[in-house]
């Protein structure tokens, strides 16, 4: 039995209030909680499994029927054709799991009153959002960027047949792949931020769905006065870093400069991150 | 029929036959969380703010607009630009109607009440479809008198009078109820709102990649995704171009959707008589 | 050692503890006693920093449960044992916990067999019997070998052996110099178990004392009295000072008077008597007694409807 830890320094004797003192810094023991949860439950996989399932099967299907139709195409739409576009067609579905995964590595602790005992081993709540987004974000981009190079990889190989593939090395090509990787961890962290600031997956998943693919809704409305609410969009975003070639006529107009897409990325972490550690803080 | 045999195998329709009190008891239930109708209400709001929005910008600026512009201008599409946000919350009441009661272990208090789970479903179903109906019907009505009371400033608006206006209003609404209705028999197969409601919205958003790959050997499979169905039942304008190609005729898209209907709430009805 | 100084927590309009002040030492087990809804399971949960108090503080080991660098060392608890992710297994939730605050692997295999789940570990918890996902929530509590231990309920569902595993556990913790605080609404099981009481009823203390004491120190301790004369005896009763009332059964029930003093009365004065016994409140009358007029909800009793 380990002696009683009796820390009577008389400045900690009014601390109820949660102390601001190491607010985020994380412990390494910390981090391995974190990733024994995420690893310790099977959907964890099991979402992994179907998001490369799914992009693999939609990015070889998608470049088959291209080179398959390739000498019958027309030449505006070979001109229009872009050799990465094709190999992540189903990158949608992969951000949906995404999303979902990062959803559910805090609402399902929420759900089930787990985040009562994670929060009595580990008081300071800040440090418990903090791990989780670490090992979360983390996970998310290894997976991220191996699904991206995989996808690229197998579509590349179906485009050799026609010559019609692209090497890392071409100008834009490995950007184009790293931002896709990125892009994932991204849609899973801000699904993350939205679990935690909703603390319920049907809801959470819900918004996140809404944040990321309806709000073309709203800024197409809007487009007749103004481009910009468009070019905030996450998936103009992720357009503008993952093309090789750029955009022409209306979508040029709704896309982002790429140093704007990077700074946007960044805000959309920044505020849901943000708002999910914020709520957080709050008594569970 | 003697007794013992009768409990299986007394007529299908029979076992689907809610009585009253299973309906009010469902009713109830969908009418008592309070989660369900504050997102249905929100989106609403937002679906017809979106379509107010898009209208008075048509409005405002029609005077500089293009004649290409002009040519492709769709007063009821703008109208019903919000609603895909009336989509996603009608989808996810649908699925969250029968999810929550396996998650919570309602389920099982619900069943030992009714053992018919037939009729449960039956009754869960009608509810939801007819709140859904209702409720789909008013947002659709509301956006379409908002939206066109924008554009009468400008002369631009229809009237439920003009050829075809009536049938996409209405179509709009039965198209939501459907939606609705998929989301709960997701939710009967799948016992899990998560997964449930990942799967609906891949199935109405983000399918297109599945036509897309087959489109060289036929149009076919893009013309019966939900997507597709939609435009095709709530366009006033024929398409043009290649995305015409992807969009089915009416009859078609009319008996898929019935089919959709009819599929997703007979898998949910086969998966509830399986153990809770 | 536990704390709590003038806590107050308010949900709302609504308070949940009001003003509420007590000590729990170590070395014994200290019963937490309260109808539901009298402010248990909140004074629980605001000493392990899960609820911020409206006002007053608690304090474990002299320092805010908050501010504790490696707190599954100092405190260990149980505060809903239905509170786990049911895809995860019992050793891998058992772990997630343990490293957080630096805990040897180990300990996890310790405790499983401390709690009898060794075997199954490895089994998802979704599959688990109410009963065993008590014994996994207290192993949580006893993975850090801490020396303050508190439960919420933590018979609920368990069958009478592991009732009985869990009073020895309790005891044999008390037993080794830790501080257990525990919460039940099985009067029968807490008078086995503990030897300290708090008592609370609508958030406020009612009693802080000894097991011995609180029963002792009800007034539903009296004398039963058997005898053909009882009117006479009554008034010799009466006339030495005590409260004597006619049961229905004939008996009368003297409070105020020992067994001796009453004897002496009977033989001084040639009553016959043919029941003479001391009565003693069961913790269970004791706690109805001092808790009746703060039960926030109550069944409503239909024969005594009328009476009142």
């Amino acid at each position: 039995m380990p002696e009683p830890v009796m820390m009577l320094r008389s400045g900690q004797a009014s601390a109820s209030a949660p102390p601001r003192r190491g607010g985020f810094l994380v412990t390494r023991g910390m981090l391995a909680s974190e990733w024994i949860k995420l690893r310790s439950v099977r959907s964890t996989w099991l979402t992994l499994l179907c998001a490369l399932l799914f992009v693999l099967a939609f990015g070889l299907f998608d470049t088959l029927s291209v080179t398959e139709s390739w000498n019958t195409m027309s030449a505006a739409d070979k001109a229009s054709f872009d050799p990465l576009a094709e190999a992540f067609a189903g990158m949608q579905i992969g951000e949906l799991a995404f999303g979902v995964l990062g959803v559910l590595a805090i609402s399902v602790e929420y759900e089930t009153g787990m985040i009562q005992t994670t929060f009595s081993a580990v008081p300071r709540r800040g440090k418990v959002f903090a791990a989780k987004a670490v090992v979360g974000g983390g996970v998310m981009l290894t997976a991220g960027l191996a699904l991206a190079f995989v996808t690229f990889l197998g579509g590349q190989w179906m485009l050799s047949a026609k010559n019609l593939d692209v090497q890392l090395a071409d100008p834009g090509v490995l950007r184009s792949v790293a931002c896709t990787g990125l892009y994932l961890a991204v849609v899973g962290l801000i699904g993350y931020g939205l679990g935690a600031l909703i603390r319920h997956t049907a809801g959470a998943i819900s918004v996140m769905f809404a944040v990321i693919w309806l709000t073309y809704g709203a800024t197409h409305a809007v487009e007749k006065w103004s481009y910009l609410p468009d070019r905030w969009l996450l998936v103009s975003a992720y357009q503008t870093l993952s093309r090789i070639h750029p955009q022409s006529g209306t979508s040029a107009l709704r896309a982002p400069t790429t140093t704007m897409a990077f700074v946007e990325l960044a805000i959309y972490l920044l505020v849901f991150l943000g708002l999910g550690a914020w709520r957080m803080s709050r008594d569970a | 029929m003697t007794a013992q045999s009768s409990l299986p195998q007394r007529g299908v329709l029979r076992s689907f036959l809610p009585g009253r009190g299973v309906l009010r008891s469902e009713w109830i239930k969908l009418r008592s969380v309070r989660s369900t109708y504050l997102s249905v209400l929100f989106a609403t709001l937002v679906a017809v703010v979106l379509g107010v929005l898009a209208t008075s910008s048509d409005a405002s600026n029609w005077a500089t607009m293009t004649a290409q512009d002009k040519a492709q201008f769709d007063p009821l599409g703008d109208s019903f630009i919000g609603l895909i946000f009336g989509e996603l919350a009608f989808g996810v009441l649908g699925v969250l109607a029968i999810s929550t009661e396996y998650r919570t272990g309602m389920i099982r208090a619900t069943f030992s009440a009714v053992p018919q789970r037939g009729r449960v479903y039956a009754a869960k179903a009608l509810v939801v479809g007819v709140v859904s109906l209702v409720l789909g019907m008013l947002l659709v009505f509301g956006s379409f008198f908002l939206g066109q009371a924008m554009l009468s400033s400008k002369h631009l608006e229809v009237h439920l009078g003009d050829p075809g206006v009536l049938r996409v209003v209405l179509s709009a609404g039965l198209y939501l109820f459907v939606v609705t209705m998929i989301g709960f028999g997701l939710g009967a197969i799948l016992r899990h709102s998560a997964g449930a409601i990942a799967a609906l919205v891949a199935m109405l958003w983000l399918a297109y990649p599945i036509g897309r790959v087959l489109d060289h050997l036929s149009y076919l499979p893009s013309r019966i995704l939900l997507f597709n169905i939609a435009d095709a039942i709530t366009r006033t304008h024929a398409a043009t171009g290649k995305p015409a190609l992807r969009i089915p005729s009416l009859e078609l898209a009319y008996s898929s959707l019935a089919l959709y209907l009819v599929v997703f709430l007979a898998l949910g009805a086969w998966r509830i008589s399986r153990d809770a | 050692m536990i704390e709590v100084h003038e806590l107050t927590k308010r949900y709302g309009p609504v308070k949940a503890v009001d003003r509420l002040s007590f000590a729990i030492r170590p070395g014994q087990v200290t019963g937490f006693l309260g109808p539901n809804g009298a402010g248990k399971s909140t004074t629980m949960r605001t000493i392990l920093g899960l609820d911020t108090p409206t006002s007053g503080r608690t304090l474990v080991n002299g320092v805010a449960y908050r501010t504790i660098d490696k707190p599954l060392r100092v405190v260990g608890s149980l505060l809903d044992a239905g509170a786990v992710h049911g895809g995860r297994s019992a050793r891998s939730h058992l772990e997630c916990l343990a490293v957080t605050n630096d805990l040897p692997r180990s300990r996890v295999g310790k405790v499983l067999e401390q709690t009898g789940l060794s075997g199954v570990a490895r089994k998802r918890v979704r599959g688990f019997s109410l009963g065993m996902r008590q014994r996994l929530g207290i192993a949580v509590a006893l993975l850090g070998d801490p020396p303050i231990l508190m439960f919420d309920e933590p018979v609920n569902g368990l069958d009478p052996e592991g009732i009985v595993w869990i009073r020895n556990l309790m005891k044999s913790l008390a037993a080794e110099g830790r501080t257990v605080f525990v919460s039940s609404h099985l009067m029968s099981e807490m008078a086995l178990t503990a030897d300290h009481l708090i008592v609370i009823g609508r958030g406020a203390l009612i009693a802080d004392t000894g097991m011995a004491d609180f029963i002792q120190s009800s007034s539903l301790n009296d004398v039963l009295v058997r005898t053909p004369q009882s009117r006479y005896l009554a008034d010799l009763l009466t006339a030495k000072g005590a409260q004597v009332i006619a049961a229905p059964d004939g008996g009368l029930a003297v409070t105020g008077l020992t067994t001796e003093a009453i004897s002496q009365v009977a033989a001084a004065n040639g009553v016959e008597v043919y029941e003479l016994a001391r009565r003693q409140a069961s913790l269970e009358e004791a706690y109805m007694k001092l808790t009746d007029t703060s039960v926030q909800y109550r069944a409503t009793d239909p024969g005594k409807r009328g009476r009142r």
